[in-house]
């Protein structure tokens, strides 16, 4: 047997004859949705129901597809045509596949870089450069996803979102160092006061009770925080802290505003700006009345 | 045999020592804190005899007979609450006025809201405070009173009498800021350091409990961890649980503060100085210190890390009067009101002071 006698009998003959028994099919529905018609159905102008020429319409579209494929060259072309798939899934996967490798490239650098900026910094600052490092990189790095535009009839909210989302990372982490700022004195002292304590131990000269320990362990602290409270570092993070608070508290106002003007509930805004107006009312009046007093004062006093 | 350097056994000793005695506290601190404690602060007598707005004049009845011709009029200021000067029996500075015979005062500022975010000083000085003034001086038929600031209160004080002296006839200022230009203080040097417009445009009134946590950080090792090892080692005390939990409440009975006045305050005050230059200006007029004419009296503490002596003592050279006298009593910010050395010292100080120019 040659091929083409196998081809004869293989898979395209089965194929062809599943094609055409599929046109007599969707004939034969076609003449089911012609059956008598049911007054009762039928439409009040006299014109056949949507539902029945819908499905005439699709019935027919489908006898019309098996009769095509129920050719012989059909289901050669076909056959053809599955056989290029491979061929023209490549050639769609491939510019995906390489856009990835590309991000994932662009992902090492990126995280490359991170290794450049912290080993710029000191091994014994790492601690608290550890916070500029991660600024510096959310800045550089993260940050430009949250400022792409954004486009359609919401983009103004989106914006604001996005901007919320940027203000609460600033301040996460201008608080975070803060906070690792506030811990130094406690971490240094008890340095200090172990220090201190094995000197004294050498000198046989040991605090007696633990209360004398704490005191003393009390005292370093309070010195240490002096020392820090004073210091530029410590001003200049508490400056920064306060100003990435006011920045996200702000930014989280905008956000509920904007999910408050669709309920019938009175904004922030909308309460400042009556505060304001019944504050100087107020005052107009007072200053009014206190004018109408000294008015009547001198009226009444003889001269 | 040689004493050991480090004399474990001894050391262990004092450990199961402490260990007893600690159990043995928190058996009977159980007991005192479960039974009914008496807690209540600002228990003298008061009635509301003026309100505008959130704030109120309290009149306290008198206990004596009143041997004051001029009514003393106290402003507290709008951090924490002028509570304080009536902590408990014993321990109150209106108790001992009283006692004196005065024609006692207080402004309550009461708790700010969201509407009070636009009053500026000028609201507090020349509205509230000189209604107030005007008020007492129609209900004693005298045409000046004695007035007295405590720290902020004592700021709008200064500049009230610089604006009004013809109303004012003795000033006493306490623990009272008017130089901003040192570096003893903490929140001096802070401070400068911020942005008061982004704070104050994104907070509106600034929160109580962010201030309160601002002065936490001036001191937190003393603060925020000696205060209650304190408490845990005398909890077992009735008188002292009391007295301490009489001082948590105040301290952390905290108002917001209206956001106007607090940006003007830093601004012109803390960073600008303005006042003790005589260059502030209050509802378009120049504070000039020159024009308290009246005697002065100005108490500050030698320990007062939040308004340190330095920014206290140079008021009585920049006023236009002789009788101005700077006093400095060994203690802090809330001590020289509550620690019973003070007491003795601070307010009959004052009633003297007031009896001999109250003619």
């Amino acid at each position: 047997m040659n091929e083409k006698q196998h081809e004869a009998i293989g898979p395209q003959a089965l194929l062809q004859a599943w094609m055409k028994a599929s046109s007599e099919f969707f004939d034969s529905m076609t003449q089911a949705g012609k059956a008598p018609e049911n007054p009762q159905v039928k439409a009040s102008n006299g014109s056949k129901p949507r539902v029945v020429e819908t499905w005439e319409s699709t019935a027919k579209a489908m006898k019309a597809y098996s009769a095509l494929m129920a050719e012989p060259g059909a289901m050669e072309s076909l056959a053809k045509g599955i056989d290029s798939l491979p061929e023209v899934m490549i050639k769609l996967i491939q510019p995906a596949w390489n856009g990835f490798f590309h991000l994932q490239l662009e992902w090492m650098r990126r995280a490359g870089r991170i290794g450049e900026t912290t080993a710029a910094y000191k091994f014994e600052n790492l601690d608290q450069d550890a916070f500029k490092a991660f600024t510096d990189l959310y800045e550089k790095e993260f940050r430009q996803f949250l400022n792409i535009p954004r486009l359609g009839l919401m983009r103004a909210y989106q914006e604001r979102m996005s901007q919320a989302a940027d203000r609460f990372n600033i301040f996460q982490t201008t608080m975070a160092e803060f906070v690792s700022l506030l811990y130094l004195p406690v971490e240094k002292s008890v340095k200090v006061v172990q220090e201190k304590i094995a000197s004294l131990a050498d000198e046989g000269k040991l605090p007696e009770t633990s209360k004398d320990v704490y005191n003393l362990w009390l005292k370093v602290l309070e010195g240490h925080y002096m020392t820090l409270f004073k210091s530029p570092e410590y001003t200049s993070t508490l400056g920064k802290t306060i100003d990435a608070l006011s920045e996200f508290i702000t930014a989280r106002q905008q956000i509920l505003q904007d999910i408050l003007q669709f309920f019938p509930i009175p904004t922030q805004t909308d309460m400042d700006e009556l505060y304001k107006e019944i504050y100087l009312l107020k005052k107009r009046v007072k200053q009014l009345e206190k004018q109408d007093k000294m008015n009547k004062l001198r009226t009444d006093t003889p001269n | 045999m040689t004493q050991p350097k480090i004399p474990v056994d001894l050391l262990l000793s004092a450990l199961a020592e402490d260990v007893e005695k600690a159990h043995t506290r928190a058996q009977k601190a159980a007991d005192v804190l479960l039974e009914p404690l008496n807690t209540e602060i600002a228990s003298t007598p008061y009635e509301v005899v003026y309100a505008e707005d959130r704030v109120k004049l309290k009149h306290y009845k008198p206990v004596a007979d009143a041997r004051f011709k001029t009514p003393l009029l106290v402003v507290y200021a709008l951090i924490n609450r002028e509570t304080m000067l009536d902590l408990q029996p014993g321990r109150s500075v209106v108790e001992i006025f009283l006692k004196a015979g005065m024609e006692l005062y207080m402004v309550d500022w009461g708790y700010p809201t969201r509407k009070d975010r636009y009053l500026t000083i000028d609201d507090h000085v020349n509205g509230y405070m000189d209604n107030m003034v005007e008020f007492l001086r129609e209900k004693h038929n005298v045409p000046k009173i004695n007035l007295m600031g405590i720290c902020m209160g004592g700021t709008f004080s200064v500049i009230y009498a610089a604006l009004h002296p013809n109303k004012i006839k003795n000033l006493i200022t306490t623990v009272t800021p008017t130089n901003f230009d040192t570096d003893q203080g903490l929140l001096h040097i802070w401070m400068r350091y911020t942005d008061v417009d982004r704070v104050v445009d994104s907070f509106g009134n600034i929160p109580g409990d962010i201030m309160n946590f601002g002065f936490l950080l001036l001191n937190p090792a003393r603060l925020m961890i000696d205060k209650y090892v304190g408490f845990l080692e005398h909890m077992d005390n009735k008188d002292f649980v009391e007295n301490f939990v009489r001082m948590e409440k105040w301290i952390f009975d905290s108002p917001d503060v209206p956001g106007e006045t607090f940006r003007q305050f830093v601004k012109d005050l803390y960073q600008k100085n303005l006042l003790i230059k005589s260059e502030l200006e209050i509802g378009g007029k120049r504070v000039e210190l020159k024009h308290i004419t009246m005697p002065v009296l100005n108490f500050y503490g030698h320990f007062d890390h939040l308004v340190p002596p330095g920014a206290c003592e140079l008021l009585t050279t920049k006023v236009g009067t002789a009788d101005a006298e700077n006093i400095c009593l060994d203690t802090g910010h809330i001590g020289i009101y509550v620690s019973s050395k003070s007491q003795k010292e601070f307010a009959p100080k004052i009633v003297k002071w007031l009896k001999q120019r109250d003619d």
